[in-house]
């Protein structure tokens, strides 16, 4: 520990922190008030200019919607990258980390040293029970996220729903789905009927969910908002009096379907839980 | 202030990890650290405009300011998939050298080349 070298490392991080802390601290330590324009308009008019009661969402679904599908975009970029990688470092099969298939026969995850075989895998599983088997599972696991899935999907879609309204959207109830998703997986048994933590079924949410994120913007070139505004992502129903928030309601939902799909894919496929091609 | 020089604090532990941790995970523990750091200082600069949330319901003044909220949302869904594209990358790595330790790494990339 005491050799030149190590101390030659320390003084450089050391170095490298006062400078970053030389930089930032202005940043940290600015006095100005903080503009209020944008807040005041915002309380203004942002209700009736998008009928979301939540004006965050009435930003990024209502003045920022198309930034929102830039985002969108770099998640899905993000997915398929981290799956591509994921796979070709696999060889064959996905991460064949937590819960591999049966007869693959090898763990990389916690810890475990590459192609070590099972062996204990048995362990917390009885004989003649459905559960797939292998070490990192318990039944306290299971039977807790098997019975809190559904529950927390639920919740997702409220969360998903109810963005306009109360604190939340498309993203933050995607998570909480996506979060249910994972826990299926966890709690899931070998009968299991649920398709949701199959990869592929993951995999094609998420692409429905993205074409019709692209398609239902597309209805505002059809249709002529308020003030005769209309072009992609316009809200084509925002002069109705019944639920003029029913286009966020809308997105919402898409983007909660995606972003849940696309996150619980990528969980799932971390897992391992992918059966190999 | 006293928020903003924790969140300082919060920044520069986050930065530290990158910097001085030889395993890899710590390191991309280390950027989701600074990340959250700066986006906890865009909430809390934003709110100091008011008390409510900006949600605009029956008798509600004094909002925060919901634009920094909003912009965050963007940044934490970047964050989301830097850190997983990081992760990717760092189990990569591990099927290939055996270690998530960057001296290791480094080591067997200048053997093999």
């Amino acid at each position: 520990m005491s050799n030149p070298t190590s101390w030659r490392v320390r003084l450089q991080i050391l170095g490298a922190c006062v400078a970053v802390t030389v930089v930032l601290l202005p940043l940290f330590l600015m006095d100005n008030d903080w503009p209020v324009a944008g807040r005041d308009y915002l309380e203004a008019r942002g209700r009736e200019d998008t009928g979301a009661i939540n004006l965050v969402s009435a930003i990024y679904l209502g003045y920022r919607a198309f930034d929102t599908l830039g985002e969108t975009i770099v998640l899905l970029v993000a997915v398929s990258g981290t799956i591509g990688i994921a796979a070709r470092a696999g060889g064959a099969g996905l991460a064949m980390g937590y819960g591999a298939s049966d007869n693959s026969a090898r763990r990389s995850g916690a810890g475990a040293v590459r192609d070590q075989k099972m062996g204990d895998g048995e362990i917390f599983a009885l004989p003649d029970e459905k559960r797939k088997t292998h070490a990192l599972r318990t039944h306290l696991l299971e039977v807790v996220t098997g019975k809190l899935g559904p529950v927390v999907l639920v919740f997702g879609l409220y969360v998903m729903l109810y963005g306009h309204l109360s604190p939340g959207g498309g993203f933050q109830g995607g998570v909480v789905i996506a979060s249910g998703i994972v826990f299926l997986a966890l709690g899931s048994r070998a009968d299991s009927r649920t398709g949701l933590n199959k990869a592929s079924t993951l995999a094609c949410i998420e692409a429905a969910a993205f074409l019709l994120l692209i398609l239902v913007p597309l209805s505002g070139m059809f249709f002529v908002g308020p003030n005769g505004t209309r072009g992609f992502f316009a809200n084509p129903i925002a002069e109705l009096d019944v639920l003029p928030a029913g286009f966020i309601i809308l997105l919402n939902a898409v983007i909660g379907l995606k972003v849940g799909a696309g996150i619980g894919f990528m969980c799932v496929a971390m897992l391992g839980k992918e059966e190999k091609a | 202030m006293t928020e903003r020089l924790l969140l300082l604090s919060l920044f520069l532990v986050g930065f530290c990890g990158v910097l001085a941790n030889k395993n890899i995970i710590k390191k991309i523990f280390g950027l989701t650290l600074i990340n959250n750091a700066v986006v906890i200082l865009f909430v809390l600069e934003g709110a100091r405009v008011g008390q409510h949330a900006p949600i605009m319901e029956e008798g509600i003044e004094t909002i925060v300011d919901p634009i920094p909220q909003a912009l965050m949302l963007t940044a934490i869904v970047i964050g989301v998939c830097i850190t997983a594209l990081a992760l990717a990358l760092a189990f990569r790595l591990y099927r290939n050298t055996g270690t998530f330790n960057i001296d290791a790494i480094r080591r067997k990339v200048h053997d093999a080349s």
